[in-house]
């Protein structure tokens, strides 16, 4: 087999396997409760968009100021979160508990191609469904009779784009790997995302570097109450260094995942 | 013989529990029934087999190759699991094309493939309904399409006949043995032990994780025939019929069952009895209601072995 013909057929193996995960993530419960998440996220961004209208509270809001504190609270810290954590965990474990693993297993395509097909399927299942909202949320904030504000911040959504999709890689990545590797990945995970990232951040010193968020809030544009906290105890990662270490930590989180579905033997209960 | 499949001192554990002990023995083309009561290790062998499990001691080939994380070897070998699961959204021809799809073939292939897999199955009429949908004789045989689509020279079967009707069982039957004419290696399991005869003659004996017995089904029965057999008879005339079988040179023992009208009878050549038997009972006009044999089922069979 030449590297070429590797290539092609890898690529193809990863395709069928990720259009054949796409239809099991998206037709899952799973997708109800991101939807209803989303639909929180894009209430909140109404209720800020009447605040702003009818002048509701006295105090001198912004669509900037309502945007940034949802992308930072309810976007980036908690539906990325989940939306990661819920189909992340559920690629390997839940073809575990279907015990339709064996059905991949038993084709000609090596254990990492079915890894990486099942996370592509993530990414992009997580992108249709997150990234809208972020959209939307722009949209429903901006648009008024004055679109100057609109065009001057498109900017900041453009780089909220950015790092939604890189959040939604690591911890894709992360997640992923919990699910290859653990019985019970959604509570490691929700140990580790609302744990572990909760009072890791905050700390002094090198261990907050050991988290997701510690890279996204080092690149994030907004200014926020729990990051500027985080922020005082220690530096924020330069923005080349914090985006190759979110990607390097995707890659690494992934190949983890790999080696451990490759090597991992999955006892399906009869 | 052409070795297919080599076991060599092959054993399985989980933890401390033992599933498959030091077993040994070689495969080759053709129906192989691998037999055992349930726990008996067949899955967990089924397992190693195909490559699900890594023997944590000996060597396990298949065509001289390693099995575990040796993805090539699939393209030779298709496998019908026990479990019933399937991806339920999907219509029976979607998940028989969609694995297809991970053999690399082209869309027309699959297409192709699919429909002559679902014939193959009796399936075709059902082939746009969801697998959820299914009865459970239906899932097997989906099952089996999906084992078969892609013509593989190994095929694997773990008890698929399970839950099928009368009908497909037959038909499944068939088409077992036709593979096996066909020259495919075809190791197909069951705790039943006539649904394995009708199959092949074959066969392979486990028990507690270990071969028992392995080759002609016939020499095997030999085997078990040097040890008394129990015939269980109802008739019109147990006390007479009893004076009758007394003076069979195989009859052992005699044990009466005055409530039932029965007796039961040890018989160390039961194809001879069998045969004497109806002529002496019509030559006495003694009506026979009802004969069996308790023997007859895989665990008297693995008793014997055992014992």
């Amino acid at each position: 087999m030449t590297g070429r013909f590797r290539i092609a057929k890898g690529w193809r193996d990863m395709k069928t396997i990720a259009y054949l995960t796409l239809d099991t993530l998206f037709w899952s419960k799973k997708t109800i409760f991101v939807v209803f998440i989303s639909l929180v996220v894009l209430g909140m961004a109404v209720l800020g968009r009447l605040v702003l209208s009818y002048n509701w509270i006295r105090a001198p809001f912004t669509p900037a100021q309502v945007f940034s504190t949802l992308m930072s609270t309810a976007v980036i810290h908690f539906m990325v979160v989940f939306v990661t954590l819920f189909y992340g965990t559920a690629l390997i474990s839940e073809e575990v508990e279907g015990k339709t693993l064996t059905y991949l297993f038993l084709r000609p395509i090596p254990k990492p191609a079915i890894m990486v097909g099942k996370y592509l399927a993530l990414v992009w299942t997580s992108v249709l469904l997150v990234l809208p909202t972020v959209v939307f949320s722009y949209l429903i904030l901006y648009l008024r009779d004055d679109l100057r504000p609109f065009w001057e911040d498109a900017g900041v959504l453009g780089k909220d784009i950015g790092i939604v999709f890189l959040a939604l890689l690591a911890y894709g990545a992360f997640f992923s790997l919990l699910g290859a590797w653990l019985k019970h990945p959604i509570l490691a995970g929700l140990i580790y995302a609302f744990g572990w990232e909760g009072i890791v951040s905050y700390l002094p010193g090198f261990t907050r570097k050991l988290t997701v968020t510690h890279y996204i809030q080092s690149i994030f544009p907004h200014e926020n109450a729990p990051a500027s906290l985080a922020m005082l105890f220690g530096e924020r990662t330069q923005a080349p260094e914090a985006v190759s270490t979110l990607l390097l930590m995707t890659a690494l989180f992934l190949a983890a995942a790999c080696l451990v579905l490759r090597e991992k033997e999955y006892v399906l209960e009869q | 013989m052409t070795r297919i499949l080599e076991a060599k001192g092959v054993s399985k554990w989980y933890g401390q529990v033992i599933a498959v002990n030091k077993v040994s023995f070689s495969v080759g083309p053709g129906v192989t029934g691998l037999l055992g009561p349930n726990g008996a290790g067949k899955s967990t062998l089924m397992k190693l087999i195909t490559g699900q499990l890594r023997p944590s001691q000996g060597e396990l080939t298949l065509w001289g190759e390693r099995i575990w994380n040796n993805y090539p070897l699939f393209y030779r070998m298709g496998f019908c699991p026990e479990q019933d699961s399937f991806y339920d959204r999907m219509t029976g021809a979607e998940f028989v094309a969609a694995l297809l799809r991970l053999h690399g073939f082209s869309e027309t292939e699959v297409n192709q493939r699919t429909d002559s897999a679902l014939q193959q199955v009796n399936l075709v009429e059902a082939r746009d309904k969801k697998i959820g949908a299914y009865s459970k004789g239906m899932r097997q045989r989906i099952k089996l399409a999906q084992a078969v689509a892609h013509d593989p020279e190994l095929l694997v079967l773990d008890e698929p006949l399970a839950g099928m009707d009368p009908v497909a069982r037959k038909e499944t039957i068939r088409l077992i043995r036709i593979l096996g004419k066909e020259g495919k290696c075809v190791i197909v399991s069951s705790h039943i032990l006539h649904e394995i005869e009708a199959m092949t003659s074959n066969i392979l004996l486990i028990h507690n994780g270990q071969v028992l017995a392995e080759g002609d089904v016939h020499d095997i029965r030999d085997l078990i025939d040097k040890h008394p057999h129990h015939i269980y008879i109802r008739c019109s005339e147990p006390r007479r019929a009893a004076e009758l079988l007394v003076a069979f040179p195989d009859v052992v023992s005699i044990r009466f069952h005055p409530e039932s009208n029965a007796l039961t009878l040890e018989s160390r050549n039961p194809d001879e009895f069998y045969s004497r038997l109806p002529g002496l009972l019509l030559r006495h006009e003694i009506a026979l209601e009802e004969i069996t044999s308790p023997d007859d089922n895989l665990q008297a069979v693995f008793h014997y072995l055992v014992k």
